[in-house]
C-alpha cells in the first residue's frame, strides 16, 4: 500500500531524431534484432508487442534461448531482475514456470527485500519453450545465418547484412551477440575461437564496432566442468531439495498446474585440502586466475581458481552438483568454474567426495571476448554515436542470463518506441532493479563482468521481488508492453491486499495493552501466519494465496523503512531527475577539475544523479554542474 | 534545494535579514516579481504611490502590518540593478523584534514566501547576478569552500578526530559490507556471517562513535559565530568603526552620546569566515543606577561582553583617563579567554596614550587610510585565530571551524543512534535487510562528515553560510 505518492518521473527524451516515415515505409522491418541469446529474445518480444514489425536473426534457429553456462534462472539479485523482466510482460519468467526442475526462494531468513526465487531448469526444455514463445509472438519474424555486418549510412544505421549479402532494412537495430564477438576460448594453455563450443565467432562485427568508433574492451567469463551423472556416488552426498511449496518466477502462472516438470533434487560436496593444494601448484597454468588476492573484497569470484588464492584460511568450498534436465545425463558442477587445464580439472575433481570416478563430459573453460564499453550508450541502451543501433546483454559487459533479459527488453522496447517517435521507457533506481542495472552499466566502464546484486541497489527495501508487478506492470501497460490481462491480475492482488491491510488496522488484540494487529505484525518474531493461527475468527474471509500474505507481510513490517527511503528519494529526486542536455559542452565548463571534466565528457550522464555516481566526479564537481544546468535553463 | 528557488523568478521572497534581536532598525528584504505588488498593498503615505515609477531609490513610508502602522524607509532596487537582479525592496523599520515579526508575517500574507537561509544569496548567483567576468571567480569560490572545508577539517582534527574518523569510518564500511555478503551470498559458503558476530562489530563501533562524540563535545563548547564587540566610552567612534566594517553599515551614527542604545549586530566576513559584530551602547556606570531603557542597554551589553571572542576596545584620543580606567576594570571582569584588542580611534583629536594596559595585545587605528583598515581586519584574524588571513587564502577559518565542529556533533550523533539501532534490531531478530538499511543510514550520517553528500546538501552549505536575508 503506498501511502505517499512516488516521486514524479523525468522526462526524457531519445537522443536521436526518430526515423522518417520513408525510411519507416522502405524497410521490411521496424526493428532487426541480431541474437538469439536470452538479450535477443527479450529485445524481440518487447518490441513485437509494442506493436514493431520484427526480423530475429540468430545463428542457429535451434538455439534460440540457449542457456550457455548454468542451466538456472535468477539467485540473489538475479531473481529480482527476473521478476521484474516477468512484470514488464517478458518471457523468462514464464518459460522458467513450465520448464524448471527445482524451486526455491534464496534468503527467506534475511528479510523480504533481499530473498529471491531460483530455479534450476532442464536445459533443452528451456530452449524448447523459448523457442516455442518466439515461434507463437506475432510480428517477429526468424532467419538463421550469421550477420555479416551493419548497413551504416552517415552515422545512420539502415539495417543488417546477411551472410549471404542480403539485405535486412531496418531503422533499428539491436545487437545483443553476447561473448561472441572476437571469442576465445581458454582450457590451459589451449586457446581456440568461439564463445560458445562448437559454436563460431563473428570477427567482422567486432571490427565493425570499432570502426564506428566504439569503445571496446575485453572480459573474461568462465563455465565449470560438466560431469556425467552415472560416474558420480549420489548417495554419499548431501541432498539439496526444493521448496516444498514452490512459488512461481511469473505472475502469470496458475499455482493449479505448477510446478509442470518433476522435481529433482542437487547435491551438495566440498573441495578439500587436497584439491586446493592441486590448484595451487597449478595456478600458472589457469589464464582466469586474475592474481589479485586482495582485490575487490568477497563479492564476486568467478573461478575455484580465484576462490582458493584469496580464501587461502578456507579449508573447503562448497560445490552444487546440479542436473541439467529429466533426460540427461549431465551435470553442471556449480561453484568450480575453471579454466585450468583438463588434466588438471581432472586430477583435482578426482579428489572430491562423491567425484572420485567421476567422468568429465566436458571441461571448464574460460572465454574471453570483447565488449563495447556501456558508456557509449544513452539510457534507452541506444549507441550515442549512431542513429538506431542499440545494444543489450552480454555485449555490453555484463554475467548471466537476467541481466542480458532486462537490457534486452529495454532496448527492444526502446527500439520500438524510437521509431515511432513515442517517449523512451526508461525505469529509475527506485522503480526496479532494472533501473539500478541501466544507470550503473552507462556511466561505467566494467572491469569485471557486470553482475546483479541486491547491495547495487541503494532503494532495495522498495524493490522487492514479491512487488515487482505492482511497481512495474502500470508502467510497462501504459505503453503496450504489458496486457490487460496483467493489468487486471495485479488489481485483483492490489484488493486482496488493501482488504488485508483494513482488516490488520480494524482488528485489535484484546486484553491489556490492546494494540491493531498492523502493529503486532510488526513485531520481527511475529509471521502473518502466526497472526492468522492466532487471530483466525477475525481474520476470515482474507485472501490466503500465498504471494498476497507475503505482499501484506513484507508491507507492514516495511512500512517505516520504506518511508525513510522514500523520504531520500524525494530528496534525491530533483539531483537525480535534472536532464542534462546532450549537447552540454563539459570541456567548456568553467570550474570543474580536469579528472571531472574528461570523466563527464567521455560518460556524457544524461541526469545529475548519474553524473553524480562516476567515480572521480565529486561533490563539488556536481554542484558546479547543478548551477551551470540551472543557469543555462534560465537563459534560455 | 528549497521549493521557492524551484520556481525562482517566479515566487517573491522575503525574509528579516538583520540580525535577530534587538537593535535599532530591523530590515525586511523582499525579492521577486510580487515586490511592487507587496509593496504597494503594504505600504501607505504620501509618496508611496510614486515609487514605482523611481528607477531607484529611497522614500519614506508607512507600513501597515494589519494591526497598525509602522515608519519605514524603503529602499526599492528594481531588477536587473539589484542583489539578486529581480525587483527587490528593503524596508528598514524599527528594530524591535515583535514589530519586526509582525512586518514579515503581513509580507508572507501578501504572498511572499520565506526565503530559505542563503536563498537571496542563491537567487543573485543562479540569476547571473555575478556576471561572466567574475563568474569564474566565484564558481573557484564554490569549489574552493568545499576544499578549505575539507582542509579546515584536516587541520581542526590534527591529533584526533581525522584518524578517529577514518578508524571509524573504515569499521562501519567492514561491517556494511559483511552484512552485504551476508546478504548476496546465501548459498555460498564465503558470505554469510553469523548474528553474534554482527552485535559484536556493532558494540565496537558504538564505543567508537562514542569516544569521538566525548572527545568532539570536549574540544568544543560553543558553535556559534565568532562574536565581536565594540566596546568603548560612549561616543568613542563605536558606530564609526562598525559602518567601516559591515560592508552594508547600518548603526546609525551621530554626535549625539548614547545613539546606540540597543545592542546591534551584523554579520561581517573577516578572512573569509563569517563572524558577528556587535555594538554595544558606551560604557556608561551611571545609567544602571537609574532604572530605564538605558539601564536595561548597559545591561544586556555587559552580558553581550561576556559571551564575546573578542573585544575591540576603542579608546578615543580624547577620552578621559578616568573612563580608560572604568573601562579597563570592566575587561578585567571578564573571563580569561576572552581576548581584548584595543583600537585607537580619533586620533586626529589628540595624543594616544601609552600600552599600559595588561590585557592588551595590539594597537591599531581605527580611521586613517584604507590600510589601517586592513591591518585591523588582519589584527581581528589573527586575535580569533583565523590565521593566514593575508597570506593564505582558503586556510581554515574560525567560523568555517565552529560550523565543522557542530555538522560533526550533529553527524556523530545521528551516526551513533543509527548503529545502536541496528544494534538493538539484530537482538530482537529484524531481518538482515532492514539491519543493513539502518547502518545505511549510519554510514549516511558520517558521510556527512567526511564531505560525500549530495550537490543539493552542498549548494545548500554553501548558499547558507551567507546570513539569512543577505
Amino acid at each position: 500500500m503506498r501511502d505517499t505518492p512516488d516521486p514524479v518521473r523525468p522526462e526524457r527524451r531519445h537522443p536521436h531524431p526518430s526515423p522518417d516515415a520513408r525510411q519507416r515505409a522502405d524497410a521490411a522491418f521496424d526493428v532487426v534484432v541480431v541474437g538469439g541469446g536470452h538479450a535477443g529474445v527479450e529485445a524481440a518480444l518487447a518490441a513485437a508487442r509494442l506493436g514493431a514489425r520484427v526480423a530475429l536473426c540468430t545463428f542457429r534457429l535451434d538455439l534460440i534461448g540457449e542457456m550457455s553456462c548454468n542451466p538456472a534462472i535468477g539467485g540473489l539479485g538475479k531473481g529480482q531482475l527476473a521478476r521484474e523482466i516477468d512484470a514488464l510482460g517478458g518471457a523468462m519468467g514464464r518459460a522458467i514456470d513450465a520448464t524448471g526442475i527445482q524451486f526455491r526462494m534464496l534468503n527467506t531468513a534475511k528479510g523480504h527485500a533481499v530473498q529471491a526465487p531460483r530455479a534450476q531448469a532442464d536445459r533443452h526444455r528451456y530452449r524448447e519453450e523459448i523457442t516455442r514463445i518466439v515461434r507463437a509472438a506475432d510480428g517477429v519474424e526468424l532467419f538463421a545465418g550469421g550477420v555479416r555486418g551493419l548497413s551504416i549510412e552517415d552515422g545512420v544505421v539502415r539495417g543488417v547484412f546477411l551472410q549471404d549479402g542480403a539485405l535486412l532494412a531496418a531503422p533499428a537495430v539491436v545487437l545483443t551477440t553476447g561473448t561472441f564477438l572476437r571469442a576465445v576460448m581458454h582450457t590451459g594453455e589451449t586457446r581456440e575461437s568461439g564463445g560458445r563450443v562448437g559454436e563460431a565467432s563473428c570477427d567482422g562485427l567486432s571490427g565493425e564496432l570499432l570502426r564506428l568508433g566504439l569503445p571496446l574492451g575485453r572480459l573474461k567469463t568462465g563455465t565449470p566442468p560438466r560431469l556425467a551423472s552415472e560416474g558420480i556416488a549420489w548417495d554419499r552426498l548431501d541432498e539439496q531439495r526444493g521448496d516444498a511449496q514452490p512459488s512461481p518466477f511469473s505472475f502469470a502462472t496458475e499455482l493449479q498446474s505448477f510446478p509442470r516438470l518433476p522435481q529433482i533434487a542437487c547435491h551438495v560436496t566440498y573441495t578439500n585440502e587436497r584439491c586446493h593444494e592441486i590448484i595451487r601448484a597449478n595456478i600458472h597454468r589457469a589464464p582466469m586466475y586474475a592474481g589479485r588476492i586482495d582485490g575487490v573484497g568477497p563479492r564476486y569470484c568467478p573461478s575455484v581458481e580465484d576462490k582458493v588464492m584469496r580464501f587461502q584460511d578456507r579449508d573447503r568450498h562448497q560445490i552444487f552438483l546440479e542436473p541439467e534436465g529429466l533426460d540427461t545425463d549431465v551435470v553442471y558442477v556449480n561453484g568450480l568454474s575453471t579454466s585450468l587445464p583438463g588434466e588438471i580439472q581432472e586430477a583435482f575433481l578426482r579428489e572430491v567426495e562423491g567425484l572420485e570416478h567421476a567422468r568429465f563430459l566436458r571441461h571448464g573453460y574460460a572465454v574471453e571476448y570483447d565488449f563495447v564499453q556501456p558508456a557509449a550508450l544513452d539510457p534507452t541502451l541506444h549507441v550515442r554515436a549512431v542513429r538506431g543501433l542499440f545494444l543489450a546483454g552480454q555485449i555490453n559487459g555484463t554475467s548471466g542470463y537476467e541481466e542480458a533479459g532486462a537490457q534486452g527488453l529495454v532496448a527492444g522496447a526502446n527500439a520500438a518506441l524510437w521509431g515511432r517517435d513515442a517517449a523512451p521507457f526508461v525505469l529509475e533506481r527506485h522503480e526496479a532493479y532494472i533501473g539500478v542495472l541501466v544507470d550503473d552499466l552507462v556511466v561505467s566502464n566494467p572491469t569485471e563482468p557486470y553482475r546483479m546484486f541486491s547491495s547495487r541497489a541503494e532503494y532495495r527495501l522498495m524493490l522487492r521481488q514479491d512487488d515487482a508487478d505492482r511497481r512495474l506492470t502500470p508502467l510497462a501497460h501504459a505503453i503496450g508492453l504489458a496486457t490487460d490481462e496483467a493489468l487486471d491480475r495485479l488489481r485483483r492482488r492490489e484488493r486482496d491486499i488493501a482488504a488485508w491491510r483494513a482488516r490488520l488496522d480494524a482488528v485489535r488484540t484484546q486484553g491489556e495493552g490492546s494494540t491493531t494487529l498492523t502493529h503486532r505484525l510488526r513485531r520481527p518474531d511475529m509471521g502473518i501466519d502466526d497472526l492468522i493461527a492466532e487471530h483466525a475468527a477475525e481474520l476470515e474471509g482474507t485472501a490466503r494465496a500465498e504471494d498476497v500474505k507475503r505482499t501484506v507481510e513484507a508491507d507492514v513490517k516495511y512500512a517505516g523503512y520504506v518511508d525513510r527511503q522514500r523520504g531520500e528519494v524525494a530528496r534525491m529526486r530533483r539531483q537525480e531527475s535534472t536532464p542534462i542536455p546532450s549537447d552540454v559542452d563539459f570541456a567548456a565548463l568553467t570550474g570543474l577539475r580536469g579528472e571531472a571534466r574528461e570523466k563527464l565528457a567521455a560518460l556524457r550522464p544524461s541526469t545529475l544523479g548519474a553524473a553524480s555516481r562516476i567515480a572521480g566526479v565529486n561533490p563539488p564537481d556536481v554542484a558546479l554542474l547543478a548551477v551551470h544546468l540551472e543557469r543555462a535553463r534560465r537563459a534560455r | 534545494m528549497s521549493a521557492t528557488t524551484t520556481e525562482a523568478g517566479a515566487t517573491t521572497i522575503a525574509a528579516i535579514s538583520s540580525p535577530p534581536g534587538p537593535a535599532l532598525r530591523g530590515i525586511v528584504r523582499i525579492s521577486g516579481p510580487g515586490t511592487a505588488d507587496v509593496l504597494g498593498r503594504a505600504l501607505v503615505g504620501s509618496d508611496a504611490s510614486s515609487w514605482e515609477h523611481t528607477a531607484r531609490g529611497v522614500f519614506p513610508a508607512r507600513f501597515d502590518d494589519g494591526i497598525g502602522t509602522q515608519p519605514a524607509l524603503v529602499f526599492w532596487m528594481p531588477g536587473p540593478h539589484s542583489y539578486t537582479r529581480e525587483d527587490v525592496a528593503e524596508l528598514h523599520l524599527p528594530g524591535a523584534p515583535p514589530l519586526l515579526d509582525a512586518a514579515l508575517a503581513r509580507v508572507l500574507e501578501l504572498g511572499a514566501a520565506a526565503a530559505a537561509p542563503g536563498e537571496f544569496t542563491r537567487r543573485a548567483f543562479l540569476n547571473g547576478r555575478i556576471d561572466l567576468t567574475r563568474a569564474e571567480g566565484v564558481l573557484e569560490l564554490v569549489q574552493a569552500t568545499n576544499e578549505s572545508e575539507r582542509r579546515a577539517a584536516m587541520h581542526l582534527l590534527e591529533g584526533g578526530l581525522d584518524r578517529r574518523m577514518a578508524g571509524l569510518r573504515d569499521a562501519l564500511d567492514d561491517l556494511r559490507g559483511l552484512c552485504e555478503a551476508s546478504l548476496d551470498f546465501d548459498e555460498s559458503d564465503t558470505g554469510h556471517v553469523p548474528e553474534a558476530e554482527l552485535s559484536a562489530w556493532m558494540d565496537a563501533i558504538g564505543a567508537r562513535l562514542d569516544e569521538a562524540l566525548a572527545w568532539e563535545v570536549a574540544r568544543q563548547p560553543a558553535n556559534a559565530l565568532p562574536r565581536i564587540l565594540l566596546f568603548g566610552a560612549p561616543n568613542a567612534g563605536k558606530s564609526t568603526l562598525f559602518n567601516a566594517l559591515a560592508p552594508e553599515g547600518r548603526a546609525l551614527v551621530s554626535d549625539l552620546s548614547g545613539t546606540t542604545r540597543d545592542a546591534l549586530a551584523v554579520c561581517i566576513e573577516v578572512a573569509g569566515s563569517p563572524c558577528l559584530l556587535l555594538d554595544t551602547p558606551g560604557l556608561d556606570p551611571d545609567a544602571l543606577r537609574v532604572a530605564g531603557p538605558d539601564a536595561s542597554a548597559q545591561r544586556l551589553a555587559e552580558r553581550e561582553r561576556g559571551g564575546a571572542d573578542l573585544i575591540l576596545w576603542l579608546v578615543a584620543a580624547d577620552g578621559t583617563p578616568e573612563a580608560r580606567r572604568t573601562e579597563a576594570a570592566a575587561l578585567a571582569a571578564l573571563p580569561s579567554a576572552t581576548r581584548v584588542l584595543r583600537v585607537w580611534s580619533k586620533g586626529d583629536l589628540g595624543a594616544r596614550p601609552a600600552d599600559d594596559d595588561g590585557r592588551i595585545e595590539t594597537a591599531v587605528p581605527a580611521q586613517g587610510p584604507a590600510s589601517g583598515l586592513e591591518a585591523l581586519h588582519a589584527a581581528i584574524a589573527n586575535a580569533l585565530g583565523l590565521e593566514g588571513a593575508s597570506d593564505a587564502p582558503g586556510a581554515p577559518a574560525a567560523g568555517l571551524q565552529r560550523e565543522l565542529f557542530a555538522r560533526h556533533r550533529d553527524a556523530l550523533v545521528s551516526a551513533r543512534r543509527e548503529v545502536a539501532c541496528a544494534a538493538r534490531e539484530i537482538a530482537c531478530g529484524t531481518s538482515l535487510d532492514l539491519v543493513a538499511e539502518t547502518l545505511r543510514g549510519a554510514s549516511h550520517a558520517l558521510d556527512r562528515i567526511t564531505g560525500r553528500t549530495g550537490a543539493e546538501d552542498l549548494l545548500d552549505r554553501i548558499f547558507a553560510r551567507f546570513c539569512i536575508g543577505k
